[in-house]
């Protein structure tokens, strides 16, 4: 068989181009944090009203859009949101929670009275304009107001309306559901089942994981729906719970149970798929190490002063190290040789080996070590300011870098009614004299 | 609270799961050229396609994505690893060397034809290695929306020859430290980094998608693991910048809602919470305890935040949890309004009627690996309902299809390419690259 003539392909598709300068110098800059105040933002032109209430799933999908360039306002009762309360018992920033002043950013902040006919009729009159509504009632409860997607929609069938909750808005289970709490969805997702040994409780990701998560996919589900209303122009509903957030996260644990009946439990520090792939000690603390396919055992091996242990029969193939027994041997090992160095020292040894394989190593950070690491500070990620109404803050930024429509940070919380009058005047031109009655009748 | 007798009636028409294939897709005519392995990017372009992209995902040949043979405990199924599906769904599979300019060059005019690319190498290994990288994409196609993952990001100290997996980001982010109690680490029992960050980063593609509706522009889109975990770790930073200190590690507990905690019953653990006075009220109900509430350690949120009124309830609620089923307490929580939950295994997820009617839990048949039961896409769309079409599929198994129906190519010429090794198929006999034993050609589209 004679070998056929290599393909043609379209002559600027062959050729590789040869961009200038090293990509670490081009993308830093066209990304520097510095310059993000000079780029425009990808969402500047929606409208967004925040209606979440005691919701920290609801309000974080608002923050996200807000962050992308959203115009958001915060709707919140006269004497604020709930969650304005949230936060640890010894500490506040401005007499609110540090849960509420950490991602109530980005918003312009209105009160308004939704169980006033008033109120409803001052919300209506920003749906009708509004492109995106994110709210964290019970299932049905503005439904109840004669404020909920079936009535808004009908004003404006171009909104886009978020509905937060436990259960979701339909199912069996959707009537008469619990509030919803993180750790509850974490319970009801399965990861909870998941994390922790297998002897003993299971053990909740220590953060509001769930609203982080409920947060993503309403945003998610949100922008597609902002897509196809380009095409179509509808909006529609999207119902997004915080257990089924985590749930989509779980890998392979259903389908695992389908396949062959076994039940995915906790496996403590070891792991199933891959090892090393834990936690081990280390002279200042612990650190995570790993290094799982053959050629990265091997580095690690090396690393560790110990090559003998790459052709130890217990551990010389991934089967051979993914089966609990020796996983338990091997990892002894490596504690028995990480604990007489500190992270630094074995990152060191780590960046020093010359390969082949690749070995991931980095310190089990407190956050206030991880506060000490420039990596963080320089790429922006973290950022303190000096705020007029809630004084010192330090806030994590933004999770996206973006080269054209970078996100960003451009004022902290505000307290609750804060742009009542601008508000007001933008949308309903309503003067001080009129927002003075609607305040005085218990409207804002 | 009056809900509507009709609410959820209306609720159930609206979003009806049994008429999802029915309604049209809120990315259909988008096209995703997906370079990644893994989870974190395989993840990113899987979400794109539960929301109707067009998914290519490009593979090494012969062997392919490694989640094909990482697993759970070497367990394998229709000879490929369970791990591969839940990152691979409703996608077209080829497979081309990247190694090689003729490959390279396919890749590139795949790009062309596409609107997002989505890959998650070591930071700048696409532009130096193989000449794929944002630069000289974008000058095939300056409409491109470009999706970087990465551990530590494209620059900075930390993005230098350090590589990283979801585990080290729960470490560095500091994330593990407030997890869990006591000194030693708690692992999360799942890749959270990887798949937190592959939804953050289809946000970011998406927003990256109005911006080029709105204006014609691509942009360069990274999302790094490490950075998505610190983002989501609410006021831990606001906290450790007010006092210098780190949070209190407080196990199942919560520093704003007590009680809080995860209870063994007779049949496996039930979480419990109670956030609001109304919520304690309930709870207080529940135990049969009405009178706690005059008590003044339970009073107010604030006394019931003190140690030793937390650690009284939390007794409380062990002896009422201990001799009850889960469905018992969740039964009991639910009649006085108290968010308590089971904590599920993925047997009960299976089982459960409630997510196969929200399509949660998602079983539907696929002509190669037969009856599959999935986690499902996770927001619900009224009106373009996100969905799985069929499973993940061999290394290359769509590689005639895409080339014909996109390419335009001939079968000379993808003969060639074959022949030159730019593109090929799985290897006969490696596990988890080809199709199930005993397979017959079912599925195939070409």
């Amino acid at each position: 068989m004679t070998r056929a003539a290599a393909p043609r392909t379209p002559p600027h598709l062959g050729e590789q181009a040869r961009p200038d300068g090293r990509w670490d110098e081009w993308i830093k800059a066209a990304e520097d944090p510095g310059g993000v105040a000079d780029k425009p933002e990808a969402l500047d032109d929606l409208l967004v009203l925040d209606l979440s209430h005691g919701h920290y799933g609801a309000l974080l999908t608002a923050t996200y859009l807000a962050e992308l360039g959203a115009e958001v306002i915060k709707v919140e009762p006269p004497g604020g949101d709930p969650a304005r309360r949230w936060g640890p018992a010894d500490a506040s920033a401005g007499g609110d929670g540090l849960a509420f002043v950490a991602e109530a950013r980005n918003r312009y902040h209105l009160t308004l009275d939704l169980t006033t006919r008033e109120g409803r009729r001052l919300l209506k009159g920003l749906a009708a304009r509004a492109d995106v509504l994110i709210e964290g009632f019970a299932p049905g409860y503005l439904d109840g107001l004669g404020i909920g997607y079936r009535q808004l929609s009908a004003l404006n069938p171009r909104l886009v309306y978020v509905a937060c909750s436990a259960y979701g808005q339909f199912g069996p289970l959707a009537k008469n559901q619990p509030p919803e709490h993180d750790l509850t969805d974490q319970a009801l997702s399965g990861l909870l089942h998941l994390t922790g040994d297998p002897d003993t409780a299971p053990v909740k990701v220590g953060s509001w994981i769930s609203a982080y998560g409920q947060a993503a996919w309403g945003a998610l589900g949100t922008l597609a729906a902002l897509h196809w209303r380009e095409r179509s122009g509808r909006g529609q509903m999207i119902d997004v719970t915080g257990a089924e957030a985590l749930m989509r996260y779980l890998e392979y644990s259903v389908l695992l149970y389908h396949a062959s009946g076994a039940i995915r439990g906790r496996t403590g520090l070891y792991e199933l798929a891959v090892f090393p792939y834990t936690f081990v000690p280390v002279k200042d603390g612990w650190a995570f190490i790993a290094g799982y396919t053959d050629p990265n055992f091997r580095a690690l091996c090396r690393v560790m002063g110990r090559p003998e242990l790459g052709d130890d029969p217990r551990f010389n193939t991934t089967l051979q190290r993914t089966t609990l027994a020796n996983e338990i041997q091997l990892r002894d090992e490596i504690c028995a040789w990480s604990v007489n160095y500190t992270s630094a020292e074995i990152l060191d040894k780590v960046l020093a080996d010359p390969g082949p394989g690749v070995i991931v190593f980095g310190p089990m950070n407190p956050p206030t070590r991880t506060l000490t690491e420039a990596h963080w500070w320089e790429r922006g990620c973290l950022k303190r300011l000096s705020d007029p109404i809630y004084g010192e803050l330090l806030l994590q930024m933004p999770a996206w870098r973006m080269t054209g429509t970078p996100p960003r940070l451009k004022w902290a919380c505000r307290p609750a009614g804060y742009h009542n009058s601008l508000i007001l005047q933008k949308y309903f031109g309503i003067g001080p004299s009129r927002a003075a009655e609607l305040a005085a009748d218990g409207v804002l | 609270m009056t809900i509507p007798k009709d609410y959820f009636d209306w609720a159930a028409k609206l979003f009806d799961p049994s008429r999802i294939h029915e309604k049209p897709e809120a990315l259909a005519g988008i096209r995703v050229l997906d370079l990644s392995v893994i989870y974190f990017g395989p993840a990113t372009g899987d979400f794109l396609g539960e929301m109707g992209a067009e998914v290519i995902k490009v593979e090494m040949p012969g062997q392919g994505d490694v989640t094909r043979i990482l697993g759970n405990a070497s367990f394998f199924w229709k000879n490929i690893s369970v791990a591969f599906f839940c990152a691979n769904h409703s996608k077209y599979h080829m497979g081309i060397d990247m190694h090689r300019p003729e490959g390279q060059a396919l890749i590139r005019q795949l790009a062309a034809r596409s609107d997002i690319v989505i890959e998650n190498y070591k930071a700048g290994t696409l532009e130096e290695k193989f000449g794929l990288g944002y630069r000289q994409l974008r000058e095939v196609n300056p409409r491109l929306i470009y999706v970087a993952n990465t551990g530590f990001g494209q620059w900075g100290p930390f993005s230098k020859g350090r590589a990283s997996y979801d585990g080290l980001a729960q470490a560095v982010s500091g994330l593990t430290a407030i997890t869990g109690e006591g000194e030693a680490p708690t692992k999360i029992g799942n890749y959270l980094g990887d798949w937190f960050g592959a939804s953050m980063s289809a946000v970011g593609a998406l927003a990256a998608l109005r911006w080029r509706d709105r204006t014609g522009e691509g942009q360069f889109v990274e999302m790094a693991q490490c950075e998505g975990l610190v983002r989501a770790m609410d006021w831990t930073w606001l906290y450790a910048g007010l006092t210098g200190r780190d949070r209190q590690k407080v196990g199942n507990g919560d520093h704003v809602f007590t009680p809080s905690g995860v209870y063994r019953c007779a049949d496996g653990y039930v979480a419990v919470v109670a956030g609001t006075d109304r919520e304690f009220h309930g709870l207080c109900r529940m135990l049969g305890e009405p009178g706690l509430l005059r008590h003044e350690r339970f009073a107010t949120a604030a006394a019931r935040r003190e140690r030793a009124s937390a650690r009284a309830m939390d007794a409380k609620l062990a002896a009422f949890c201990g001799p009850r089923s889960r469905k018992q307490v969740e039964a009991a929580a639910r009649k006085a309004g108290v968010a308590a939950a089971p904590v599920m295994t993925a047997k009960d997820h299976a089982e459960s009627e409630h997510l196969r009617a929200r399509r949660s839990v998602w079983e539907y048949e696929d002509p190669m690996y037969g009856t599959m039961v999935e986690y499902g896409p996770a927001p619900k769309l009224s009106a373009t309902p996100a969905r799985i079409k069929w499973a993940g599929k061999p290394v290359g198994f769509h590689n005639e299809l895409v080339l014909k129906r996109i390419l335009g190519l001939d079968d000379a010429r993808i003969k060639a390419l074959e022949a030159a090794g730019a593109i090929g198929r799985w290897t006969e006999g490696r596990r988890g690259a080809g199709p199930p034993e005993g397979w017959k050609g079912e599925g195939r589209l070409v």
